[in-house]
């Protein structure tokens, strides 16, 4: 490794400063979950680091009006710890619940990640379902967008060379409102997901779908929203028929999607459990 | 260089160290705890677990300077001078240690949840070892061990 510098960010403008002064040869570190296992196999040779894991303006998750806002450094084990984070919003914490290990998850950040890009991030496809915003900071800038923009390809966020993930946001949820997650991986603890689904729902008075968001983990370059199905559920009623419907819709999606890999015949098939058993999960804890 | 300091088993460190040390190879090679395993370097085995300010990590995913001004426990922090800790005597008593290699971080996952959870469930204990492999004891032993080590830690108070 050719780190010549380490700082040990104490507040946001001492880290916005950093980023601004080196640039390209710098890298924020909080977990170091992921970035620590680069730094070892030389994928990644920045020559400063700055932590930000001990800032406590990063940390957090609170309500902001009708909003919802997580700051970037927050970790995994602090989601799955918050009473914001309650029933109707039960896909995040179990997204959140369902990284790593215990370990993992004490250091593992929702910046991190979102900014590492990659495909499986299982927090990313509860945050798109939920139409999450992300705000950036730069030395002299903020912006705000939504997160689904931030996704470029595969490990490439829309993330300028001076900016920090500050935060995440998104709506509270209602009463009448649910967000659910369902995860297919190849054991119970430190699973990387085969794939995830997650599925925002709310009915109307006569239970058809008055709104329906779904997002889906390591079904492409990054997490997606999958809005032909969203299409086609809204307005109906969640039963066999419409479910199964909705489910080969989603098949094709992703036959047209993953065309070409070896895995597409595993995940066209795993999709459709997963698929429904996020949207029973939804209807489960609708009530 | 950096210097950072740090208290590792209740002492108090002041050190220099290179900037891509991670926290396990300050804690071996330069303090000398080497009941930190180092397994596979990549957070999948928690051999490599320490407590840092009261929650278990994987001491081979945080660098060194990240540590400053942190409180560091490792295996060779649980005992007292007299005698060994509770939950290692349960390890010992019940047999959950065969080759050894996981049994440091075993022991501090242990901790962290007992210091927060004094009744666990055995699915609550699965669930806090559940990022510490072992290749020896098919984990009953090491379950049955931590619901004992929950007895004798509540008898001793």
């Amino acid at each position: 490794m050719g780190i010549r510098e380490v700082y040990k960010g104490r507040n946001i403008d001492e880290v916005l400063e950093l980023l601004d002064k080196y640039r390209n040869d710098c890298r924020i570190i909080a977990g170091g979950t992921d970035l620590v296992v680069h730094l070892r196999h030389k994928r990644l040779n920045p020559k400063v680091l700055v932590d930000i894991s001990d800032i406590e303006e990063l940390h957090g998750i609170k309500k902001e009006g009708e909003f919802i806002e997580i700051k970037g450094a927050t970790t995994f084990t602090e989601i799955v710890k918050s009473n914001l984070v309650n029933k109707q919003l039960i896909g995040l914490k179990e997204a959140a619940k369902s990284v790593g290990s215990p370990q993992i998850r004490n250091r593992g950040t929702i910046g991190g990640n979102i900014c590492n890009g990659s495909p499986a991030a299982d927090i990313v496809p509860p945050l798109l379902a939920l139409d999450s915003t992300v705000l950036l900071k730069s030395k002299n800038k903020e912006r705000e967008i939504s997160l689904e923009e931030l996704f470029l390809d595969k490990g490439k966020v829309n993330l300028k060379e001076n900016e920090l993930l500050y935060s995440v946001k998104f709506k509270k949820i209602n009463k009448n409102q649910v967000l659910s997650f369902s995860k297919l991986g190849l054991r119970k603890a430190l699973a990387i997901s085969r794939l995830c689904i997650s599925v925002f729902l709310e009915l109307d008075k006569s239970k058809e779908c008055k709104r329906v968001k779904i997002a889906d983990g390591a079904l492409g370059k990054h997490g997606v929203r999958e809005r032909k199905v969203e299409e086609f559920l809204l307005g109906k009623r969640l039963n066999e028929e419409t479910i199964e419907e909705g489910a080969i819709i989603l098949q094709e999606e992703i036959s047209h999607r993953l065309q070409g890999r070896l895995s597409l015949p595993f995940k066209k098939e795993a999709v459709k459990g997963v698929f429904k058993s996020a949207i029973s999960k939804a209807l489960e804890n609708l009530h | 260089m950096k210097k950072i300091k740090l208290t590792v088993n209740k002492k108090e460190y002041m050190l220099e160290i290179k900037e891509d040390t991670r926290l396990i190879d300050l804690l071996r090679d330069v303090l000398g705890f080497t009941g930190v395993k180092e397994g596979c370097g990549e957070g999948e085995c928690g051999a490599c677990t320490v407590i840092m300010d009261g929650d278990i990590v994987n001491s081979c995913l945080v660098l060194a300077f990240q540590a400053d001004g942190k409180e560091i426990i490792t295996i060779e922090g649980v005992e007292s001078e007299e005698e060994i800790h509770p939950i290692q005597q349960a390890f010992l008593d019940v047999g959950a240690v065969q080759c050894g290699f996981c049994t440091p971080g075993m022991i501090l996952s242990a901790k962290a949840l007992l210091d927060k959870n004094p009744s666990p469930t055995r699915e609550e204990i699965r669930a806090a070892i559940s990022g510490n492999l072992c290749r020896c004891t098919g984990y009953n032993k090491i379950v049955d061990a931590i619901e004992r080590a929950a007895l004798y830690l509540k008898r001793g108070k």
